[in-house]
């Protein structure tokens, strides 16, 4: 395969009716400054493309939430979309349609999407304006730099297991005390699904209400990707990579690491069952998990 | 001294930890010395407990004997950067905050302005900083329906708390001033109020 140098190619936004944004890795390590950890909404399969293309699983790609169309300028380079990639020519259209059992798909290119990298970053972090292009989603006409294909190889696809139907893992607590005793059983016991208002903030599922023993009240705690909030007079929500670093509603449980791309590839209205789990069970889930999404 | 009991370590799923502080313990060594633990990724202090995160498959020691140490010491003496921000008192919720306070808008004001204030919590969005104590005489809840919008600067109470929204936000704080020439979060820099610091507004 002949190398080719993508540092002057670029790929022209030529319609994006539904959210894309540039996303990657993440910038984990600054909450205490109030910034969430971002990154890819599915880890899994933003890995897929980028191994795809021949990149690090965290290489800077377009997480598209619908149809997103571009063209290629100024070369030719490796594009990939899901696992399947191929070589664009110059002028070539690339039109992704809409993801057919995952809400979200992602189009990765060799090198990776070149933009200015923000705190250790170069993911989209709307609620602030930084990151990717100006802080926000994409719109037409805008023109992405492709980055330079360094330390590319070429990669076997590592099978990544994403299972849209399986029970999500969840490690109960840390405010039980704030249920009441049936709300255990009805996290564990009832199906939920996933509503339409949900987004990288947190996704939200439309269900059964939680007993609680107490008032919502303003005193805010830590959060995390993947912890399950229970409003009295909401519904549930779970955290998702954009999440505030703090919050006030308790936490009834919080689904596992490696769970969290599955959990949240989901479409709205697809059932979402929990499942509790050891921390033990947990983390060895993410060890298995991590090798599968990190190569 | 703070007793093992008070300090309860709670999983927060498989890759934090959550503990409870209790008051007496300072907030800004918590934040160092857990940073600074083998393991740990990230800190995040709120006003009753600390979120200490980690790789699910690398988790650190239990942080309860390192919290005892921290509860040893006394509380740090200020030595932070006093950041005095210049505020212009004309927020929509002054006049209501006056009369919850059974204040005129000018004592308000002026009691407002006249602590120095320490960032208790950095958090919720980017750079984000929780003063307190706010005076408890104008310590005024925060609005029964938030504003869909508030405004980048503006400078709103909730309580005992006080704070400058660093971006254009919903927003359930009363809202009294805005900060002149402040930027709340930095692209480059971050947070431009950090744990521990002492702030002080200037009314102009």
């Amino acid at each position: 395969m002949v190398q080719v140098s993508a540092a002057h190619v670029v790929l022209e936004v030529l319609a994006a009716p539904s959210p894309a944004i540039v996303q990657d890795g993440g910038r984990p390590g600054l909450m205490h400054q109030g910034v969430p950890p971002g990154g890819a909404l599915v880890p899994e399969l933003l890995a897929v493309a980028n191994h795809a293309a021949g990149n690090p699983w965290h290489a800077t790609a377009l997480e598209i939430y619908g149809e997103l169309t571009l063209a290629v300028r100024g070369g030719s380079l490796w594009v990939a979309t899901d696992a399947r990639a191929w070589f664009a020519g110059e002028g070539e259209r690339i039109r992704v349609p809409r993801a057919q059992s995952a809400c979200v798909r992602y189009l990765a290119v060799r090198g990776g999407i070149d933009v200015p990298e923000v705190l250790g970053g170069r993911g989209t972090l709307v609620s602030a304006s930084i990151g990717g292009v100006e802080g926000r989603a994409l719109r037409r006409g805008d023109c992405l730099n492709v980055g330079r294909a360094e330390n590319c190889a070429e990669r076997t696809l590592s099978p990544v297991t994403l299972d849209l139907a399986a029970p999500v893992r969840v490690i109960l607590g840390p405010d039980q005390l704030r249920f009441d005793a049936k709300a255990g059983s009805t996290l564990l016991e009832e199906e939920f699904t996933v509503s339409p208002v949900s987004n990288r903030i947190g996704m939200r599922l439309n269900g059964s209400r939680l007993g609680r023993v107490d008032a919502d009240t303003s005193v805010s705690t830590p959060m995390t990707r993947g912890a399950i909030q229970s409003p009295v007079c909401g519904e549930l929500i779970v955290l998702g990579p954009d999440h505030p670093t703090t919050g006030g509603y308790p936490v009834v449980a919080t689904v596992v690491k490696a769970d969290l791309g599955s959990l949240a590839a989901r479409q709205a209205g697809v059932p979402v069952r929990f499942r509790a789990v050891s921390l033990e069970d947990a983390r060895n889930a993410w060890r298995c998990h991590a090798a599968q999404i990190m190569g | 001294m703070v007793s093992v009991k008070e300090l309860r370590v709670a999983p927060l799923g498989d890759g934090a930890l959550r503990i409870t502080l209790p008051e007496s313990v300072d907030r800004r060594a918590v934040l160092e010395v857990m940073r600074a633990l083998s393991g740990v990724t990230d800190v995040v202090v709120s006003e009753q407990s600390v979120g200490v995160y980690f790789d699910p498959c690398a988790p650190p020691e239990d942080p309860s004997a390192v919290l005892e140490e921290i509860a040893r010491l006394l509380p740090a003496v200020a030595n932070r950067p006093l950041i005095t921000i210049q505020a212009r008192y004309n927020g929509p919720d002054l006049d209501r905050l006056a009369e919850y306070a059974e204040l005129k808008p000018n004592e308000v004001i002026e009691i407002h302005a006249a602590v120095r204030y320490t960032v208790r919590v950095v958090g919720f969005m980017p750079g984000f900083a929780y003063l307190g104590d706010v005076d408890s005489r104008i310590a005024a809840p925060r609005l029964s329906t938030p504003r869909t919008y508030v405004p980048a600067g503006a400078i709103g109470v909730a309580g005992r708390r006080t704070g400058i929204y660093p971006f254009d936000s919903p927003g359930g704080w009363n809202i009294i001033a805005s900060a002149i020439d402040f930027t709340g979060f930095h692209p480059e820099f971050g947070a431009a109020l950090q744990l521990g610091d002492q702030v002080c507004f200037k009314p102009v």
